[in-house]
């Protein structure tokens, strides 16, 4: 008898290493496909029994026993990581041509379903590791600078971690979350952990999961290597793996949250160190937003969108209270969604033109309508726009910012939700509409596996838009209280309520009495793009009048102060030092003469006689 | 069952307010023709004005996201207005808080953009890149001036604002929210679209920004939505500051001291480029709204 869990989890790994085995036409794709539908399946089977009863596996590998539970939390999170996985993997049926690139998408899904169950720090590190390792594989394939970069970052992230669970290992002797949590809650009234080394566990977890959440300003990794891998496989890259970092901060309030509290105490009427996540997440929503705003790259922008994005969530855990919680949480989900369909329609994009850069496209949206419009629902939802699942999620957020009394990190909230605006329009502009580059005439709609995966991402963009409480019934059921009350339809909260329902019809009734007016008013007449008001100049076909650069050069030069400024190349400078350092050693000790060994040998001799060795 | 006392506010409601938004129109007009010493057209002239765009015999389109734009903004621009509590109707205002109102107000420019956009004119492109720039150096001042007022009555929800209003005073009573009011007002001028924000449309450098391709019954729909969103946004403005109205004749003397304050600014006022404008909201609005923030905490 083979466990469910182990099935859920190793499915895609073995469909993976099936697909690079079989590496044929049809067969790969049909291997990883089955091997990707595996875990939603299972997901969906365990659901109903899930809230009462979670589903727990030990495994025994080398004198470790790897303990695993799919409780009420997690499979929110294995859902939504499964359901991405699902939509990468009909993206990639069509995008992608190596069994190669299935090996290591597959092997991330894995990895990521792994953390996500894990209920001890070996399975959790050692499949955090694979996850990381298959990602990087992904990158390198395509570009080794991005990929060292995001190489270098999360090896530092894993060293953090790694000496973390040492040092609560040496401390409690465990290594499972149970007794880890136990412990350390315990360890309040002994106080064998000090408040510096339970600083320093904060802040090695911080850096460990603020790396793979893409944290400012741990972020520069992110949109290198979002833009070099498979754009399908970006869809699970930024939608599900970048979750595995927030899942880590809940870990933190899970395993920690009461001996930190104890540690550190509260800063004006806020827990300290919720406090300082909360910060970290309102400065990487600014940062990343602004930096998205001035992108001239599709893949750049919607990276660095996912970067700030992300740093919702970090906020809206940091805030610290339930409903925080229940917006971070609901916000996992809208962001899988809204941006994995971000990423599928992007892959489309340059799979069927082949261009990148802003600047090379346009007037799309005749050409591939069916895309056109699930970009626009993406549009939509990741700007906030009600009724969708993007609004949902970050009224929540709202909600609980404000009424914890933070409202500076609200207001970066609400400065994010106007960057947010700003850099979707600009992709709307100058991917659809506007004239069409000559080159781009014969530009056809996107194959069908990717449409379908389209639409698997933006159905529930829809849905939990319009109920909204489907999601939130589930997270009270899974936080244990009712934090937000009213019905599918109806999100109420102490101080606010949202009915998304009755938006929804409220608005269909505006549209319909605006439609009337249209209706009623004369016929009208289809005239080509060019024929526009031009001040009295008739323009022709060869005169290009779409702005496609430096659409927002006005914000970059109000900016121009901050814009000196960037982590980024502040960290390759750090790089560049090192290697200089690293020269200047080779050079003057490794100077190939035989001397200055001889020398170097006779010092070290005499150091160690001196110290007693000899 | 059917609420048919509702229903017949909700059209009552959309009628009153669209055509009060077109008198306000009409009063914009003509008192900034008075302080310029010209006669002006009179005050109904923009339900004129829509009649006959409304009546062209032809017009043309750019395809269907053209037509869907100004269709999609007037309909968001009236749904934002069902969820405000107008004086004494409730409307669907119980059914949705300050937030959502908050956002209902701005995706009627998402609409306009749209349609902008894919008329495909450089004027419209810059209109749009404008729009979007000034409401991102808006939003983080308004978004301030709103979380202060939240935290200093304690609620999200626009009925309740009201009625602690008229218990404890009028929201411009709190120094605070005083603070707070003087942000919201600058940002107001920007929601209007009037100088030295009218950046988006600025007449004399790009001929209207987005709305330059419209024309017959797009123009007329768009006239419209300007009118329902006058009065929607006056409105809201009068109820988050100067404690709603029991009445709509109080409401309209509110709606109307707020309309002539935006004027007069509008009337001494050059237009800021956009640079400057978002450097100007990034500091003063900022600073009073960081202020205001903290004395409500």
């Amino acid at each position: 008898m083979i466990n469910e869990l182990m099935v859920l989890l190793f499915a895609p790994l073995i469909a993976g290493i099936a697909a690079w085995a079989f590496d044929f036409r049809g067969v790969r794709e049909a291997v990883g496909l089955t091997g990707a539908l595996v875990p939603p399946i299972l997901l969906a089977k365990a659901y109903p029994g899930i809230l009462n009863q979670p589903l727990s596996y030990t495994l025994k590998v080398g004198g470790f026993n790897l303990s695993f539970q799919l409780n009420a939390l997690n499979w929110y999170f294995a859902a939504i990581a499964s359901l991405v996985g699902l939509a990468m993997a009909l993206g990639m049926v069509s995008t992608s041509r190596s069994g190669y690139e299935w090996l290591f998408a597959l092997m991330s899904y894995t990895g990521v379903l792994g953390v996500f169950i894990s209920q001890d720090f070996v399975g959790f590190f050692l499949l955090w590791e694979l996850m990381t390792f298959a990602s990087f594989m992904m990158v390198l394939r395509n570009n080794r600078h991005e990929s060292l970069k995001y190489f270098v970052l999360s090896i530092v992230g894993a060293y953090a971690m790694l000496l973390a669970i040492a040092i609560l290992y040496t401390k409690t002797g465990a290594l499972d979350f149970a007794t880890i949590r136990q412990a350390l809650y315990m360890d309040i009234s002994i106080g064998a952990i000090g408040r510096g080394e339970t600083i320093l566990l904060f802040l090695l977890f911080l850096t460990a999961f603020g790396v793979k959440a893409g944290a400012v300003p741990l972020h520069v990794w992110a949109p290198g290597a979002y833009s070099e891998v498979n754009q399908s496989y970006t869809a699970f890259f930024s939608g599900a793996l970048s979750k595995a970092g927030a899942y880590g901060f809940i870990l933190i309030y899970i395993l920690m949250g009461a001996k930190l509290y104890t540690e550190l105490g509260t800063f004006h009427g806020h827990i300290t160190f919720a406090y300082i996540m909360a910060w970290i997440g309102a400065v990487t929503v600014v940062v990343a937003s602004f930096l998205a705003v001035l992108q001239e790259d599709i893949r750049k922008l919607f990276a660095y969108s996912s970067v700030g994005q992300v740093g919702y969530i970090l906020l809206a855990f940091g805030v610290g209270t339930e409903l925080g919680f229940a917006g971070g949480l609901f916000h996992v989900l809208s962001h899988a969604v809204f941006k994995g369909l971000f990423w599928l329609v992007t892959a489309a994009i340059i799979l069927q033109t082949g261009k990148t850069k802003f600047k090379d496209m346009g007037g799309l949206a005749g050409k591939m309508p069916f895309t056109f419009a699930m970009g626009l629902i993406a549009v939509l939802s990741l700007a906030g726009i009600p009724p969708l699942a993007g609004f949902a999620s970050k009224w929540l957020i709202y909600e609980a910012a404000i009424s914890a009394h933070m409202p500076l990190v609200a207001g970066a909230i609400f400065l994010g939700s106007g960057l947010a605006f700003a850099y979707v329009v600009r992709f709307l502009y100058a991917v659809w509409f506007g004239q069409r580059p000559s080159d781009l005439d014969d530009v056809k709609e996107a194959p069908l596996p990717l449409l379908i995966a389209m639409a698997v991402l933006a159905i529930p963009n829809l849905l939990f838009g319009i109920a909204p409480g489907l999601v939130t019934e589930y997270l009270n059921k899974a936080l244990g209280s009712s934090i937000v009350g009213g019905d599918y339809f109806k999100l109420v909260t102490k101080t606010g309520t949202y009915n998304a329902l009755l938006v929804t019809i409220i608005l269909v009734l505006g549209l319909a009495i605006a439609g009337l007016i249209y209706l009623y008013g004369a016929g009208v007449r289809r005239i080509s793009v060019t024929n526009t008001y031009q001040s009295g100049n008739p323009v022709t076909e060869e005169f290009n009048l779409s702005i496609r650069k430096n659409f927002y050069r006005p914000l970059a030069e109000a900016l121009d102060f901050w814009l000196k400024y960037s982590w980024d190349r502040f960290y390759e400078r750090l790089a560049g030092i090192a290697e200089d350092f690293g020269d200047a050693v080779r050079q003057s000790f490794y100077n190939g003469n035989v001397q200055s060994y001889s020398w170097y040998l006779a010092i070290v001799l005499l150091i160690l006689a001196l110290w007693g060795v000899l | 069952m059917i609420d048919w006392k509702l229903i017949l506010e909700v059209i009552g409601m959309l009628i009153y307010a669209t055509f009060m938004g077109f008198i306000f129109m009409g009063i914009e007009r003509k008192a900034m023709a008075r302080i310029q010493r010209r006669i002006g057209p009179p005050i109904y002239q923009p339900i004129i004005d829509t009649l006959k765009l409304l009546g062209k015999k032809e017009s043309v389109t750019h395809g269907f996201i053209y037509d869907f734009g100004p269709v999609f903004a007037l309909g968001a621009s009236i749904a934002a207005l069902l969820f405000i509590p107008i004086a004494n109707f409730q409307l669907f205002s119980s059914n949705a808080d300050l937030i959502v109102v908050a956002y209902l107000l701005e995706v009627p420019m998402l609409g306009i953009m749209l349609g902008a956009m894919s008329s495909g004119n450089p004027y419209s492109a810059v209109g749009v890149q404008r729009g979007l720039l000034t409401m991102v150096a808006m939003q983080l001042p308004y978004g301030l001036a709103l979380i202060a007022l939240i935290q200093h009555w304690g609620t999200f929800k626009l009925g309740e604002i009201v009625a602690l209003q008229q218990v404890h005073g009028w929201s411009v009573t709190v120094p605070a929210l005083l603070l707070a009011l003087i942000v919201f007002d600058i940002v107001f001028q920007a929601m209007l679209g009037l100088e030295p924000f009218d950046i988006i449309t600025a007449p004399a450098e790009i001929s209207m920004g987005p709305m330059v391709e419209y024309g017959g019954k797009h123009a007329a729909l768009l006239f419209t939505q300007h009118a329902v969103q006058l009065f929607a946004e006056t409105a809201f403005f009068a109820v988050l500051f100067l404690g709603g109205a029991s009445n709509l004749l109080e409401l309209l003397v509110k709606q109307i001291a707020v309309l002539f304050i935006a004027i007069f600014v509008a009337s001494i006022y050059p237009r800021f480029t956009i640079d400057q404008a978002a450097k100007f909201f990034w500091k003063w609005p900022t600073i009073l709204g960081i202020i205001a923030v903290l004395l409500t905490v």
